[in-house]
């Protein structure tokens, strides 16, 4: 006979109910958080979402492994502990388990040690999704070629005025263009679909 | 000779263009956020609403964040169970 399991007694806070709950953050600043961790988690293996690194961050903080500076906005600091969890994610990828043969500066111990280096370049994989990603990315804003003139000139390290000059654009167009960009990252960073 | 041209690397040109867009979504007004979740068809201000899913509640529900299920019965440490007194049974004074 079939048996229906018993519900659920003992609910887990998740990290972001407890920020809410202590006043850290409003439903707002939230949602603004949600888009960012979703831009942020591109470009990382598809084992780790956009959850993982926006919990990951949020829990971070509520522990005090990381202390938000004065005068940072709680939004832009998390933004910031995102990314550098993004960056320890990939040192970790490309250094593996743990450093066990690290050596001290002052290190006495005599005679002769070998010592694995790891490569520091990225390897392939990263580059075909980061290429995939930036592809993407192009893909949101298919339909605007102003929004890509942007973008290439994001990719080149450009200026905002180095891009207004390169693409021939004046301000006000330059402006409108931000918005719609804007826009577009806000609806795509909102959406329930999955990455 | 010819010069040499090295191209920004994939790496970079994504780097640059998540902090540069990242910034464009710190600086977004609450206005814009909730003219973005109209466009979606959701009511961030409604108790439940979707914009929320992977902040209150998970974005992909499972059965285990609704049910018992054994195999998370199984996993809770014996240890835990025999140190709590049993309801059912008096402690001796």
């Amino acid at each position: 006979m079939h048996r229906v399991p018993q519900l659920v007694d003992k609910r887990i806070l998740r990290p972001t109910e407890t920020f809410l709950a202590l006043g850290l953050s409003s439903e707002m600043e939230v949602l603004r958080l949600k888009t960012l961790a979703r831009l942020y988690a591109r470009g990382l293996p598809s084992d780790v979402s956009w959850e993982d690194l926006l919990q990951e961050a949020l829990t971070r903080v509520l522990v005090g492994s990381r202390r938000q500076p004065a005068g940072v906005t709680m939004v832009a600091f998390l933004a910031g502990v995102m990314r550098s969890l993004k960056a320890e994610h990939w040192r970790r990828v490309l250094n593996g388990p743990g450093r066990p043969d690290t050596l001290r500066i002052d290190d006495q111990t005599a005679g002769p040690r070998a010592t694995a280096l790891t490569d520091p370049t990225p390897g392939p994989e990263r580059s075909l999704i980061a290429r995939q990603e930036v592809m993407a990315i192009e893909r949101l804003f298919a339909g605007d070629p102003v929004a890509l003139k942007i973008i290439t000139g994001l990719g080149e390290g450009l200026s905002a005025e180095q891009i207004r000059q390169a693409a021939g654009l004046s301000e006000t167009d330059y402006g409108s263009a931000r918005r719609r960009m804007r826009r577009v990252l806000l609806r795509e960073g909102l959406t329930c679909e999955p990455k | 000779m010819r010069t040499k041209v090295r191209g920004t690397s994939p790496q970079m040109a994504l780097a640059r263009i998540l902090e540069a867009l990242g910034q464009e979504l710190i600086d977004a007004s609450d206005e814009e956020i909730l003219e973005a979740a109209r466009d979606l068809g959701i009511d961030p201000t409604m108790k439940g609403s979707a914009a929320f899913a992977g902040l209150k509640f998970p974005a992909t529900p499972r059965l285990s964040d609704f049910f018992e299920l054994d195999v998370g019965r199984r996993l809770r440490a014996p240890e835990a169970d025999a140190a709590l007194p049993n309801p059912n049974t008096r402690q001796e004074e």
